[in-house]
């Protein structure tokens, strides 16, 4: 009797025990995999993204009422079509970089220093400097009064650089436009671009201005190969 | 509960042997149950809850949002495109004709037509050395300035239109690494593989990348997978938005 008693009560106690156990792993578990079963990673990017998408959205709906108002006009008589056709050259050679401009930005001269005569400033220190820019919010950039557009090449030729095809030579002053406080400040961070390039031997001077221009590309524009998708 | 017949032998015996009183051993049962019951209810609910809350919610709702508006987007830039259109066939009088060519080639430029011609198509895609112990990893992915290097190459040997993952380069577009993906034309995301398309001479693109030192060589000696194809015809789609200057004016 006292036996089965004993068994008995072991038994039961034991499974509760069990069953017990079992949900509280079971509970630790779930609780732990909640935070983890969305990273707020996912949140965040594509909080970031549908932004984006809707800043396109509306430089799209911008440009299609400039489109239509000069549409309109262009229906109207000769010298409006005309017209029309000028501003909306005007605006396509400003956006491509074929006028020049003004505005506040920085202007980020770069030289050898005396002290290390070893280093000679390369296309791709330049070309950092011209991506670091781009990321911070330039609008229009130029190298020693050689715009760059979309299909500039920055070219170690020699001890040389050469730019849109035009060699240019240290030091090289990088001007550019945009918000002057976070171009300024994307070069200077710690650990940026401006520490490294000081690192190997390239002084680095940024000076952020109310008002800076930046040089229209005068040079050729041929396009062989590219022909605007026909429909 | 199962435990009926349990509870009623073991009260009974507990009973007899006079150390427990019944009355206390059933309460205990039935905090013991409660307990338990209480527990199971809450892990249901909270299984159940897991699947509803907030961050697994926010992202399924943003998601839906995000395809909204992108093919939001899709409609406008067509709509663009064929206002686009019809503003050149009203603008095109004999006496423009040089002006549109103009127009032609500053929209080139700007980024917004869409541009086919001849061209190459160049894959690139992170290492697939495997490691071994020691090896600096950083030295085997893809960095920002290889990817720089790649389409620096590109334009000096002539390429007129490139774009990467489908998103047009502009003369603003910068090319940010971070982690696996890569970031450009203000932080848009592209995954790997990567696919850059420029258009221009092919044979003069291609051996521009692949010539003896140059920078697919380089690339492919830290593992990097790099392949240049020349291809007939590519095409080049125009920026994903429109673009707007805030800041730069343009000069008199």
């Amino acid at each position: 009797m006292k036996n089965a008693l004993k068994k008995t009560t072991y038994l039961s106690i034991s499974m509760v025990a069990v069953v017990v156990g079992l949900m509280m792993a079971l509970q630790f578990r779930t609780t732990s995999n909640i935070d983890q079963a969305v990273p707020l990673d996912r949140v965040q990017e594509l909080t970031i993204e549908k932004k984006q998408v809707e800043r396109d959205l509306n430089q799209l709906k911008e440009e299609s009422v400039d489109l239509k108002f000069k549409l309109e006009e262009a229906g109207k008589s000769h010298t409006a079509a005309t017209d029309a056709l000028e501003s909306e050259l005007l605006k396509n050679k400003l956006y491509g970089g074929l006028v020049p401009v003004e505005g506040q930005g920085v202007e980020v001269l770069l030289d050898n220093r005396p002290d290390s005569s070893f280093y000679n400033i390369k296309d791709d220190d330049l070309l950092k400097v011209l991506n670091d820019l781009r990321g911070a919010g330039a609008e229009a950039i130029a190298i020693n009064g050689q715009r760059i557009l979309s299909t500039s090449e920055v070219r170690l030729a020699g001890s040389h650089i050469n730019v849109n095809l035009t060699r240019l030579s240290s030091p090289y002053k990088v001007v550019a436009i945009g918000p002057s406080a976070t171009l300024k400040s994307s070069l200077e961070l710690r650990g940026g671009l401006k520490e490294y390039l000081n690192d190997l031997g390239v002084s680095v001077t940024v000076q952020s201005e109310d008002r800076v221009l930046v040089p229209a590309y005068t040079g050729p524009l041929r396009f062989d190969y590219a022909k605007p998708t026909q429909r | 509960m199962t435990c009926h017949v349990p509870i009623t032998q073991w009260s009974f015996m507990i009973y007899i042997r006079g150390r427990f009183s019944l009355k206390t051993f059933h309460l205990a049962l039935v905090a013991v149950g409660l307990v338990l019951g209480i527990l199971l209810a809450v892990q249901f609910r909270v299984t159940l809850e897991i699947q509803s809350t907030e961050p697994v919610q926010r992202a399924k709702t943003l998601a839906a949002q995000v395809n909204q508006v992108k093919s939001e987007r899709e409609a406008l830039q067509g709509q663009v495109g064929s206002l686009r259109a019809e503003l050149d066939k009203a603008m095109s009088l004999p006496q423009t004709a040089e002006i549109m060519e103009e127009l032609d080639r500053a929209r080139i430029e700007a980024g917004v037509t869409e541009l086919t011609g001849p061209g190459v198509e160049v894959t690139l895609n992170d290492s697939i050395v495997s490691l071994k112990p020691g090896q600096d990893p950083n030295l085997y992915v893809l960095h920002d300035e290889d990817v720089l290097r790649v389409l620096n190459e590109l334009r000096a040997a002539g390429a007129e239109a490139i774009s990467m993952n489908g998103q047009r380069l502009l003369a603003t577009t910068e090319v940010r690494c971070t982690g696996p993906t890569v970031l450009l034309n203000k932080n848009k995301r592209l995954a790997p593989p990567y696919v850059i398309t420029a258009i221009g001479n092919p044979d003069t693109l291609e051996s521009s990348l692949k010539m003896k030192g140059g920078v697919a060589e380089t690339l492919q000696f830290w593992g990097i997978q790099v392949t240049v194809k020349k291809v007939p015809q590519v095409i080049v789609p125009p920026y994903s938005g429109g673009t707007k200057f805030e800041f730069a004016k343009a000069a008199a």
